[in-house]
């Protein structure tokens, strides 16, 4: 069934604005979303009727507020059919997960002359914490590569998983550049029968898609409470006894079981790695926020932006100066292996350049390289705009962005 | 703002800017970027015996802002002392600009010349 789209902008208070005189056309979930008024008023309630610090008073404020930060942690699993909730860690965002992953499992298993395996889409933050665990560790980081089309060349990595040297593999479920969703699953098969672990990057998936972590086979997962409806808080999700057999990432309080004044034992997954006072309201804001997506459905959500995406792909080819980044020769591709993210670069005109016209009429996109430099560079740009999609675009968000990129053209031309 | 900030005497710079090319045997030669926007910049300079800015040129890509700041640049600081263009700063940058006011993420583009200059005053001290 098709998402109400003019039902679920309702619950947006922020559509209720205008940006310089127009109706607000916002294009940047990929970098955050906007935030329904269930996630504010779950955020708001916590804060007017029931906060008090969790795990710790013994009054019934402090068991109310540890109940409800309980109760999002076990919704955040079911979210991405993680079969125990205690294998869910809330830290600040997808990139504090990932590096919670290289610094916590990463500075016990990898050693010098091993081979961790990332990809070329990868988002810095499933790429720089790995580049440099290689270079403290003197291992060796090698790239899967992406061909013109936007897609992994699964062909790579049998080669490179076959000496036994790579113990890690890590891989984006979604390009958050050219919206290209990766064959994690095959990935994560091939890696794991190489004696491999991997971490995958649900950044961008998450918030779009159903992820199943059983179904993936993931051993960590990461992904971003603000880019799904939520407020700034992330989560990692592990497989409970690596979890386990892994020393703390933070150390402090809430993470400890004993202190003594020359050692110190530590509390159970997940409150391990959970050092000090949570984001409380947030996390229950991520709770809310889950319920919400749930309640539209994520095949749903899925569907909804495969279709403004066709769309809007079929828009953009009306500009001939226009020029979509990871679609090779300009064959269209299947919907099912796109998501939700665009980016393009115009013939003769900076992205800097795009984003503020576009701003003029409203539309809100990125313009740089969206924290993927080595992407772009394989794309031989140094920077692109991107449209991302979500539950509250339509094909007149489309539309907009077309006529306002003529726009662009008309006022940049000679 | 942004109308306001594609008005035409930058758009005039930014299509057919000044000074663009490169001086050999330059005092000044220098390369600089914004390596998150992607805006590059070659400068070079030279100096007359006075320790002033007789001539300056510049290459580069980048932001209708950063090219138009650019070629106004070269005319700028032509007569000025090494003194004089270190002590220069966002707000001469948006006078020279005929008074623009940059938003915050625009800034940096607006100042890649400027920084560029700086740069290679610094660097070409010793040489000059």
């Amino acid at each position: 069934m098709p998402l109400d789209v003019a039902a679920i902008r309702q619950e947006f208070p922020i559509f209720e604005r205008k940006i310089n005189g127009k109706r607000l056309v916002f294009l940047d979930s990929a970098a955050s979303s906007q935030k329904p008024r269930a996630v504010i008023g779950a955020m708001m309630h916590t804060y007017m009727h029931s906060y008090a610090n969790v795990h710790r008073g013994l009054y019934s404020l402090a068991e109310e507020a540890t109940a409800a930060y309980e109760d999002a942690r076990a919704k955040i699993a079911r979210f991405i059919n993680a079969p125990d909730p205690a294998e869910i860690i809330n830290v600040r965002n997808a990139t504090e997960g990932l590096n919670l992953v290289a610094y916590s499992w990463g500075e016990t298993h990898i050693r010098a002359g091993d081979r961790i395996v990332i990809t070329e889409l990868e988002h810095h933050a499933n790429l720089v914490p790995w580049q440099q665990l290689a270079h403290r560790k003197g291992a060796e980081l090698a790239y899967i590569p992406v061909n013109d089309a936007g897609e992994l060349e699964l062909d790579a990595l049998p080669p490179l998983l076959a000496d036994g040297r790579t113990k890690v593999v890590a891989c984006s479920l979604m390009s958050n550049v050219l919206g290209a969703l990766p064959p994690a699953r095959q990935v994560a098969e091939m890696a794991h029968a190489a004696g491999a672990l991997v971490v995958m990057d649900g950044a961008q998936a998450v918030p779009h898609q159903p992820v199943d972590v059983q179904a993936l086979g993931a051993d960590f997962l990461a992904f971003s409470g603000h880019k799904m409806c939520g407020p700034g808080v992330g989560i990692l999700w592990g497989r409970y006894e690596l979890l386990e057999a892994m020393p703390p990432f933070l150390y402090g309080g809430d993470m400890i079981r004993t202190v003594k004044r020359d050692y110190a034992k530590w509390n159970d997954v997940p409150y391990k790695f959970e050092a000090g006072t949570p984001a409380i309201a947030e996390v229950i804001g991520l709770g809310a926020a889950v319920d919400f997506l749930n309640a539209i459905g994520m095949e749903a959500v899925h569907a909804h932006e495969q279709e403004i995406v066709a769309y809007a792909l079929a828009r953009l080819a009306e500009l001939p100066t226009v020029h979509v980044l990871g679609y090779g020769n300009g064959e269209p591709r299947a919907p099912q292996e796109r998501s939700g993210v665009i980016a393009f670069s115009m013939e003769g005109i900076h992205p800097h350049d795009v984003a503020a016209i576009l701003d003029t009429e409203g539309v809100c996109v990125r313009a740089g390289h969206h924290c993927a430099q080595p992407l772009h560079e394989r794309f031989g740009v140094p920077a692109s705009t991107r449209a991302s999609f979500y539950i509250y675009n339509d094909r007149d968000d489309v539309d907009v962005l077309v006529g306002a990129l003529d726009k662009v053209v008309k006022t940049l031309k000679r | 703002m942004s109308s306001d900030l594609y008005r035409e005497q930058l758009l005039d710079h930014y299509h057919n800017p000044d000074n663009f090319g490169v001086l050999e045997n330059a005092d000044v030669d220098i390369e600089m970027d914004n390596p998150t926007c992607g805006d590059m910049i070659h400068l070079t300079a030279r100096l007359d015996n006075a320790g002033r800015v007789s001539e300056v040129m510049f290459e580069g890509q980048g932001c209708v802002i950063s090219m138009a700041s650019a070629s106004m640049f070269t005319e700028h600081v032509k007569g000025k002392t090494i003194a004089e263009i270190t002590a220069m700063g966002l707000s001469d940058i948006e006078e020279m600009m005929g008074g623009v006011k940059l938003s915050m993420g625009r800034v940096k583009c607006a100042l890649l010349p400027l920084n560029a200059m700086k740069q290679g005053l610094k660097e070409s001290k010793g040489a000059v």
